[in-house]
């Protein structure tokens, strides 16, 4: 990989107290700048991963690195990481704290010490990222879950990190409103923030991310752009993962001859593009 | 963005009161008001209630209470009524242990019957006292009622904040607030899950339904707080809940009406109290 990694870590190993291996030797490297997903089953360690880059987690081996600095656990480096690292909770109900969404989305940026200006500013900007602004005087507790969410993650940009992880954004979302946050996150990808997400979801981490890491019981077992994993049959295998049914579609109508040469479509746009630049024979 | 907030849960929180009260406060026609007249208001208003205790002053506090939040506030006149309902019945109870003595001569008792040698009943005097309690209680009642239905819990907070109250205790008040949303939220998941199991189909089920839903409300209540300790933490959280506060401007116009309003229920009262007589007629006695 020729970019240079933002996150990476070491060995990473992690049990928790009761004895489950959550973390088992992960060695991995983040490149900056990409819409990276972590793809893998539930209980297949994703979350307890991104509690490490985020420092909420001490591994019990190995280590992790920001930006090539070896992450440290004294509080003053810890919240140097979190101000780069920011993290949005897969459950927006236990993230958000205050009643009135201007205060909760003013939290971070408080805490980063900016004056009163200043998280005006950030929190104006969090929240028209998030299209939320006419909710500002609205209680948290009225918002519908779609809603929540959106909160959840102008929380975070108001802190605006280096890197955004979002811990299963789409979960319990209509296709709708998964379809809108996951827009969100492209357009906050555009503007040079690294965005992890998790998911089981083979097709949304197949059109959406640049990169894929594929996780199971605890280790990464795979990594690469999603045009090539989803052709590594035998790593589909270990992991229990279907392939996108994009893709076996578009192989089908390739093997037809229906669907004009290049690279696979990652979305129905370019898929019904293929085939309609395919020349009637 | 149209998502309108209307889950499941949202209809059903509809019929709670509190849930109701709530979003007045919110959307009322007060709500943009500085919390800190309306405190100010209700606060004044109650004490002086409280303080006279005379049937008149407590009438003309919840004749003007309930006007203020009808009128000013728009809050539903049915609404209003429906929450002055609630208190009465318990107030009633109340107030009648102390209409009701317990004597050995049934002598000056409007009315009474015999418990072996005592005598149990009502005197004229224990009627008006219970009868100046039951309005006094009723007043202060309309007073927090209209505080609550115009004001929300986040302004009245960052008033206390301003009054320099301890942090620790406001910022307990605003996530008990807050939580108290996520726990009635949850509640209703689990009631609606156990339901759907014919979890209340008889007593008996019912009752140990109710034991488990209030067990595993404190564990997720005891998770969620875990939880919440990592996202804050993950947000440089060191030990205090920094927030933007509301940016209310007082309003000298409303202000002075609010003085005006309390000097002539003060006057009123003490006129009524007999404390204010005119010089003419009162000076001879
Ligand atoms: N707080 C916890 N205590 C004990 N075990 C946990 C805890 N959180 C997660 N685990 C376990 O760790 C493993 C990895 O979980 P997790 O990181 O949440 O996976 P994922 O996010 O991929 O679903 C699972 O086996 C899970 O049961
Ligand atoms: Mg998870």
């Amino acid at each position: 990989m020729k970019d240079k990694p933002i996150l990476e870590t070491r060995g990473l190993g992690f049990s928790y107290v009761d004895g489950t291996q959550a973390l088992v030797d992960v060695d991995l490297a983040i490149p900056a700048g990409k819409k990276i997903a972590f793809l893998g089953p539930n209980g297949a360690g994703k979350t307890t991963l991104f509690l490490h880059f985020n420092g909420l987690i001490r591994p019990d081996r190995g280590k992790v690195y920001f930006a090539g600095q070896e992450v440290r656990y004294d509080h003053a480096s810890l919240l140097e990481l979190r101000k780069k690292v920011g993290v949005v909770f897969q459950d927006p109900e236990t993230q958000l704290f205050s009643a009135s969404v201007r205060q909760e989305i003013s939290f971070g940026p408080l805490n980063l010490g900016l004056p009163r200006e200043a998280v005006l500013q950030r929190v104006h900007k969090a929240m028209q990222d998030t299209g939320i602004l006419e909710l500002q005087d609205r209680p948290t507790h009225f918002l519908s879950y779609g809603q929540k969410k959106r909160v959840a993650i102008a929380d975070i940009l108001a802190m605006q990190p280096e890197v955004l992880i979002c811990d299963e954004p789409t979960a319990w979302l209509d296709v709708k409103h998964a379809g809108q946050i996951m827009d969100l996150l492209t357009e906050i990808n555009g503007e040079g923030v690294t965005v992890i997400i998790s998911t089981h979801d083979v097709d949304l981490a197949y059109s959406w991310a640049d990169y894929i890491f594929i996780m199971k019981s605890g280790k990464v077992i795979g990594e690469a752009t999603p045009e090539c994993i989803f052709y590594n049959r035998q790593l589909l295998e270990e992991a229990e993962l279907q392939r996108p049914w994009l893709l076996d579609l578009y192989e089908e109508l390739q093997r037809k001859g229906w669907v004009s040469a290049g690279l696979p479509p990652k979305n129905i746009r370019e898929f019904l593009r293929s085939i309609r630049d395919k020349e009637p024979a | 963005m149209n998502d309108t907030p209307t889950t499941p849960g949202y209809q059903r929180r509809q019929s709670v009161s509190l849930l109701k009260i709530d979003q007045y406060a919110y959307i009322n026609r007060l709500a943009h008001v500085h919390p800190l007249e309306k405190m100010v208001l209700a606060l004044v208003t109650m004490i002086i209630c409280l303080v006279f205790s005379s049937p008149a002053t407590s009438l003309i506090v919840i004749l003007s209470m309930a006007g203020m939040a009808i009128l000013l506030a728009r809050i539903p006149a049915s609404f209003f009524l429906k929450l002055m309902l609630a208190p009465v019945a318990f107030l009633l109870l109340s107030v009648l242990t102390v209409a009701f003595v317990w004597v050995k001569d049934p002598a000056g008792l409007l009315w009474g019957f015999n418990v072996g040698c005592y005598t149990v009943g009502v005197t004229s005097r224990g009627l008006i006292t219970a009868g100046d309690l039951f309005l006094k209680s009723l007043g202060a009642v309309a007073c927090l009622y209209f505080l609550s239905l115009t004001t929300p819990m986040v302004d009245i907070l960052s008033v206390l904040k301003a009054l320099r109250l301890p942090p620790l205790f406001i910022e307990l008040m605003s996530l008990v607030y807050r939580f108290i949303f996520v726990l009635l939220d949850t509640a209703d998941k689990i009631y609606t899950s156990q339901a759907s199991r014919w979890g209340y189909a008889t007593m008996k089920t019912s009752y140990s339904s109710l034991g488990q839903l209030v067990s595993n409300l404190f564990t997720k209540a005891g998770r969620n707080y875990q939880m919440l300790y990592t996202t804050l933490t993950s947000r440089c959280y060191t030990g205090e809940l920094n927030v933007l506060e509301s940016s209310h401007v007082l309003s000298r116009k409303n202000l002075f009406l609010i003085i005006l309003f309390e000097a002539a229920l003060l006057l009123a009262s003490m006129h009524l109290a007999g404390f204010l007589t005119p010089f003419a007629g009162g000076a001879g006695s």
